[in-house]
């Protein structure tokens, strides 16, 4: 039974007490953290801070060694395939079939996640012309620039109009064009109040000017969450930027300017 | 000095090469949760096994012949129907070597090559504070490294070998020949390579393209077919050989004598035996002689050739010229286990260690198909030869459940993204093997349909074997999704995965055999009886394995 009809409506995304671990190297601990209906909610963090790991886990590439993760209610390990069924993904890195065209690529995915044809096809000619893809659509994927591979990635994952959109640093490599596309996209994209947005970036006013909320990660560990203002106040000045916000909670403030200092001298 | 720099860069950058052969992180792969330096060191040896196990099988094909060479009066007058001199016979079996031998390393080439390209390993080096020369000759440092054991084996066990058989002189002489057969191997993998790229690799889209493509596949791969196809008409070449032997000197031989690498071949011969032992005309040893120092310059021009050519191969991008006025784009959309068999014959289509693999079966039909209708309207002999064209396919078949599987690890972190079951992937990909086999089925008959007196018993046949075939397909698949699964272990392709790939295809082949053994066993029986043994076996091994791979599960 889908869990929405159930118990009225579910989160897009809710994490317990996830937890990811490599050989010995914990990458995310008992993180906890929802995504509700509506809402574009931003992981920040810096390199190795667990972004990834987390998002991996949500869209079951990465097993948790504890912990839950729900997709509007459905399990991700003991529901697989109803969760992927719900989820419009973006990796961090080109995880293409190289050797297939954009067009057999959208094909092959349309494929697996049984669209209408018509609906496929519309969906497709709309978001290809968006996205500029056109004169590259019949090109094999290996010859197309990383942008160009990014923004196949980014027509895969609206191709079935997913309830949730779990994105891993989504805006790396796409031109201005396409990075104000896709931020209007994003905004206008939850606004029917059911959607929600999981995105990952390093890119502190890309997060500033699109996230309702946002968690700041460090060492797997969530420093903060919440929207900007909430987060201001924890911060050190009322009128902080995100990024000042990102390196109190982090404590790198201090670090950023002892390794300015250092470079100076050498 | 650039030598020496250049090696110790390629031992950097071929650590970076069997990485990324092993675990294709370049391509979008995720690593497995373990230690990087035991990831590393895992992918070192498993390259190293693979190049262990290439050469293995070429040192066993090596000693195969130096037995026959050793053995070659006994072989060549009491085993043959028609007796054929020794010294001929000895050629013969010296040319068969060393095509297989440029086959076997061409073949291995093409399945090196996507992994040397896809690794990326030239393009980061390329940008650092490095000379040119030395840049070119670390390319030719890393290529060579791929091949390093098998070659190795052929230039050192060959002479050896040969030399136990026929004499130290005998060995000495063949070393041209081996020489030269290992060069125009390398190159032929990297000209291919070459043409894989521009023509292949970076072709677009598009129903004609992909006829086009595939044209070009076969082409190529025609030449790489030479190793099986030249075990498949060996009779056919010392029948050949036989005859041109028994009418003496004649224009047959000398032109045999100007052929690769029948010239190089001929030298041991010559060598111990002087030139009255070979048939030929006059001015047919000189056409000989002259032969091979020609296949021999040629060989040094193409080594030549190769330490220019590696580094520009190993930068190429797949180039492809965008049309002026593209068409509106538009989609298809098909099931699941439709969409999965399609993609993998587009991925193939522009593979060509994939391509290889599913034309051979139809390649393998079409010769001996032909063979089947040349054989004359014998009763029996065309019935036999076809059931034994499409044993060849449902035994070839079973070499394609960890050469599908291969082509879902590229970007097999992306599809498990995807609400894809592993029971459609695997259907999927069974389906294909399945279509193969009744394809090649087809052709057989469709070539030798005059000379098959029992149509009826071979298309039983078919249909016998058809479940085995399918039963084969899913163990092989289901044992390997269970590894993927269990251990996230990728197999990038059949050459850096070879041992998984051969303990594979090893159940595979046994059920894919059962229903043959079956059918032999009941041979003395009539047809039906024997059809229907077969029928039993093939059903049943389906029915015990497809319920076990094919379960599904909760995900």
């Amino acid at each position: 039974m889908d869990p929405a009809s159930a118990n009225g409506p579910v989160l897009p995304l809710r994490l317990d007490e996830l937890s990811v671990v490599y050989g010995e190297r914990k990458a995310v601990d008992r993180l906890s953290l929802e995504v509700r209906p509506g809402e574009i909610y931003g992981l920040l963090g810096s390199n190795g801070a667990g972004k990834s790991s987390t998002i991996k886990s949500v869209v079951g590439l990465v097993r948790p060694a504890g912990g839950t993760v729900r997709v509007f209610g459905f399990d991700s390990q003991k529901e697989a395939l109803a969760t992927k069924a719900r989820i419009g993904y973006v990796p961090e890195t080109s995880m293409l079939y190289e050797a297939l065209t954009p067009h057999e690529f959208l094909e092959f995915v349309s494929g697996v996640r049984r669209l209408d044809p018509q609906r496929a096809a519309d969906r497709t000619r709309d978001l290809v012309t968006a996205f500029r893809l056109t004169d590259e659509f019949d090109e094999p994927i290996a010859s197309l620039s990383n942008g160009t591979r990014q923004k196949v990635l980014v027509v895969a994952a609206l191709l079935h109009q997913p309830p949730l959109l779990v994105l891993d640093e989504p805006l790396n490599h796409l031109d201005p064009r396409s990075l104000r596309l896709m931020k209007d996209l994003l905004a206008q994209y939850v606004k029917n109040g059911t959607r929600g947005v999981l995105f990952s970036t390093h890119a502190m006013e890309v997060a500033e000017q699109l996230c309702h909320r946002v968690g700041i990660l460090d060492h797997g560990v969530l420093r903060g969450e919440g929207s900007l203002a909430s987060l201001r106040e924890r911060g050190a000045e009322g009128d902080a930027t995100l990024e000042e916000i990102f390196l109190h909670l982090t404590q790198e403030d201090e670090g950023v300017r002892a390794a300015l200092a250092s470079l100076e001298r050498t | 000095m650039a030598w020496r720099a250049a090696y110790r860069l390629s031992r950097v950058a071929f650590t970076e090469l069997s990485f990324q052969a092993i675990y294709a992180f370049r391509q979008g792969n995720l690593l497995p949760p373990e230690d990087a330096s035991k990831l590393s060191s895992r992918a070192r040896s498993r390259v190293l096994q693979s190049k262990a196990l290439v050469a293995g099988l070429l040192g066993f094909l090596t000693l195969g012949g130096a037995l026959i060479l050793h053995n070659a009066s006994y072989v060549a007058v009491r085993l043959l129907a028609n007796p054929i001199p020794v010294p001929v016979f000895q050629v013969g079996v010296l040319t068969a070597l060393l095509s297989i031998d440029v086959a076997f390393l061409w073949w291995t080439g093409l399945q090196v090559l996507p992994t040397f390209l896809s690794a990326g390993v030239l393009p980061v080096l390329e940008p650092l504070p490095i000379d040119g020369p030395t840049l070119r000759q670390t390319a030719v440092i890393l290529y060579l490294r791929l091949f390093d054991l098998p070659v190795l084996t052929l230039l050192v066990l060959t002479p050896l070998l040969v030399g136990l058989a026929l004499g130290p002189l005998a060995g000495l002489a063949i070393l041209p020949g081996i020489a030269a057969a290992v060069v125009y191997a390398l190159a032929l993998a990297l000209v291919t390579g070459r043409f894989f790229i521009r023509r292949v690799q970076g072709s677009r889209g598009g129903g004609g393209r992909t006829i086009l493509r595939w044209t070009y596949l076969v082409l190529w791969i025609v030449p790489a077919f030479g190793l099986f196809g030249f075990v498949t008409l060996a009779p056919a070449f010392f029948g050949a050989l036989t005859s041109l032997a028994a009418a003496g000197p004649s224009a047959g031989f000398d032109a045999l004598g100007a052929s690769f690498p029948f010239s190089l071949a001929s030298l041991p011969a010559l060598v111990m035996n002087g030139a009255s032992a070979l048939p030929v005309g006059d001015g047919g040893l000189e056409i000989l002689l002259a032969a091979s120092a020609g296949y021999f310059l040629l060989a040094v021009g193409a080594a030549r050739w190769m330490g220019r050519a590696i580094r520009e191969v190993g930068m190429t991008p797949p180039g492809v010229p965008v049309p002026a006025d593209p068409s509106p784009p538009t989609l298809r959309t098909t099931g699941a286990v439709y969409a999965v068999l399609v993609k993998d014959l587009r991925m193939a289509s522009r593979t060509p260690g994939y391509a290889f693999l599913i034309l051979l079966p139809i390649l393998d039909a079409v010769a001996l198909g032909l063979l089947t209708f040349l054989s004359g309207p014998r009763p029996g002999t065309g019935t036999s030869l076809a059931l034994g064209a499409v044993t060849t396919a449902a035994l070839l078949a079973t070499f394609f459940g960890p050469a599908f599987f291969a082509i879902e690890v590229v970007a097999y972190s992306y599809g498990r993204t995807l609400p894809l079951s592993e029971r459609s992937l695997v259907l999927g990909k069974v389906s294909l093997i399945g279509a193969i086999y009744l394809v090649a089925a087809g052709l057989v008959l469709a070539i030798a349909v005059l000379r098959v007196d029992q149509p009826l018993v071979f298309i039983g046949f078919v249909a016998a074997e058809f479940p085995a075939v399918i039963a084969a397909a899913l163990l092989e698949l289901g044992i390997l999704f269970r590894r993927a699964r269990t251990r996230g272990l990728p197999l990038v392709n059949l050459y850096t995965g070879a041992w998984v790939a051969v303990l594979v295809s090893i159940p595979g082949l046994l059920v894919a055999a059962a229903p043959l053994v079956a059918f032999e066993a009941f041979h003395a029986y009539p047809p039906s009886v024997a059809i229907g043994a077969m029928a039993l076996v093939a059903l049943g091994s389906f029915a015990l394995i497809a319920p076990f791979v094919l379960r599904k599960r909760g995900s």
